[in-house]
């Protein structure tokens, strides 16, 4: 199995409770891959109780990206939340331990 | 003639670093610089300073910046930035003592005023969709309100000959948008072309985190990051190049922008800023020379009827309390002192909105999604948010009493800070009467 991490990037930003994950591969060949693998369903599963909303997918095909938006997905958003990552900042790595 | 706008960014947030900023600006390759200074909370802190002293609540960083920028501004340098936050007027006063004692007099400074609808928004009653409450039923427990402010009126300062630009709660794209827009002659209505400028604007606004901060992933991902070069942009009519001062370390290539590109956007096909809904999602990114990437194929769509406004909350307090535990059943050690506390805390339950434990190295990002090993060692942390500062203080008591817990905890640190919520509300744009000033320093 590989590790999303070996062959993509990714970036997590938040806005309230809303954190954004984004997803890019190092070859651009490996984007349909990415597509494939990475479904609403595969990153909900991985998130799992973080996510209290919906998660939203996105694709960005001129630079064959997706984006994943994840409502309730910060205790409540920076300024409320308790956790030891309130901005979110690491919720790109989690998306990295995805086999694909 | 064809027009051509070089423009730096010169902040992301209102504590990053100067050095690297001035060292952009005084490269004489940049004609603009501009500044976001204000994260989502940093505005509610700032008004709850003004609160308590009417002549604060402004960006507290002014005099230094004024000073450090002050060759570039002699030079003939513009700069843009939403250094007001809660008092733009405060703001301007400092700018302008600051020009005067760097022998800059003169010098016109644009004010925007008018973002502040706390009022309105306490007399219109919003919903607050994210805390499922209105401003009516939680009217006494807000502090700030203010409304995302666009490019219009900075255009305007500028037509004036304002050089230097403040406001308060300005867009962060905004900032960049206003310059663009008004340097290369395009018309704020003209979506495709406002679209192309937002799209630099978004590529720019997070300074070094355009150019390689947050990026880095050994051994995938490997960039010089003790010298990061802040990003800058050439535009004109025919393209956008993003790029940075040679010799910096980061780097501008599709790896940098294309995670900038996606950052803190939602549909990557409607982008909605105050000036735009844009299409970011058939964007693309080329690498045209070292630490230079064109981008193109930005287009867009109307404006949003409404404005978004962040509602400031006051919900207390936080009380945050780490302790460390290591060696051998470290973890039960740590896991049985998290016990101690909740059981402690049971009598103080009414006064704690919400309590969470996890322990540093082993749960506390992801929970348990994240495959792993064992530590050697954890830190176990406590938060708790609490209604009043009794409970708050008899949380930290109790937090810290853990010196009498499991076996060896260790650096054991509480802090209470005030919990200044903000959430986003909208407003119908013809409800935020903006104003714009210019005086000279």
């Amino acid at each position: 199995m590989t590790k999303l991490r070996e062959i993509a990037y990714s970036r997590s930003g938040d806005k309230g409770d809303i954190s954004n994950v984004c997803v890019f591969p190092y070859d651009d060949a490996d984007y349909d891959r990415l597509r494939a693998a990475l479904t609403v369903d595969v990153v909900r599963e991985k998130y799992g109780a973080l996510v209290t909303g919906d998660i939203v997918r996105y694709e960005l095909p001129g630079t064959c990206g997706l984006n994943f938006v994840m409502y309730g997905a910060l205790d409540g958003g920076v300024s409320i939340s308790l956790r030891a990552d309130p901005h979110g900042k690491s919720m790109q790595n989690l998306i990295l331990d995805i086999d694909v | 003639m064809s027009q051509s706008i070089a423009i730096g960014c010169g902040s992301a947030y209102a504590t990053d670093r100067l050095d690297w900023a001035v060292e952009l600006a005084d490269s004489g390759l940049v004609d603009f610089m501009c500044f976001d200074r204000l994260a989502e909370r940093t505005l509610a802190l700032a008004q709850i300073r003004r609160l308590n002293d009417e002549t604060t609540g402004q960006d507290p960083f002014l005099p230094e910046i004024t000073e450090a920028f002050a060759p570039f501004l002699a030079r003939g340098g513009t700069m843009i930035g939403n250094f007001g936050a809660a008092n733009p007027a405060a703001a301007a006063d400092d700018v302008a003592a600051g020009l005067r004692k760097a022998g800059l007099e003169g010098i016109r400074i644009g004010v925007v005023y008018g973002d502040d609808v706390l009022d309105h928004v306490l007399d219109q009653d919003l919903e607050l969709d994210e805390l499922g409450t209105s401003a009516r039923a939680i009217r006494d427990k807000i502090v700030s309100a203010n409304a995302y402010i666009g490019a219009e009126p900075i255009v305007d300062l500028l037509e004036e000959g304002a050089r230097f630009v403040l406001g308060g709660r300005i867009a962060d794209p905004s900032l960049f948008v206003a310059p663009i827009c008004w340097k290369l002659g395009w018309a704020l209505d003209d979506w495709d072309r406002v679209a192309r400028a937002t799209v630099v604007a978004h590529l720019l606004e997070c300074g070094t985190h355009s150019t390689g901060g947050n990026y880095t992933d050994p051994p995938y991902r490997e960039l010089d990051l003790t010298r990061l070069g802040f990003p800058m942009a050439v535009v004109d009519e025919r393209e956008a190049v993003i790029t940075k001062l040679d010799g910096t370390g980061g780097a501008v290539d599709i790896g940098t922008q294309r995670t900038q590109l996606a950052y803190e956007v939602h549909d990557p096909a409607a982008y909605l800023t105050p000036d735009i809904s844009a299409d970011f999602s058939q964007v693309t990114l080329e690498q045209v020379g070292p630490d230079r990437v064109r981008v193109s194929g930005a287009t867009g769509n109307p404006r949003p009827d409404t404005l978004k406004v962040l509602v400031g909350v006051d919900l207390g307090f936080k009380v945050i309390s780490e302790s460390s535990f290591g060696g051998p059943g470290c973890i039960e050690r740590a896991r049985s002192a998290a016990d101690l506390v909740r059981v402690r805390l049971e009598s103080l339950a009414a006064g704690i909105d919400d309590l969470r434990t996890d322990l540093i190295g082993v749960d506390s990002l992801f929970g348990d999604r994240m495959s792993g090993g064992e530590p050697v060692e954890v830190r176990l942390r406590i938060a708790a948010r609490t209604h009043d500062k009794v409970t708050a203080d008899a949380v930290a008591a109790e937090a810290d009493h853990l010196w009498m817990g499991p076996n060896g905890a260790g650096g054991i640190f509480t802090r209470t800070v005030p919990a200044i919520g903000v959430t986003p509300a909208f407003l119908p744009r013809d409800d935020v009467k903006l104003r714009t000033e210019v005086i000279e320093a």
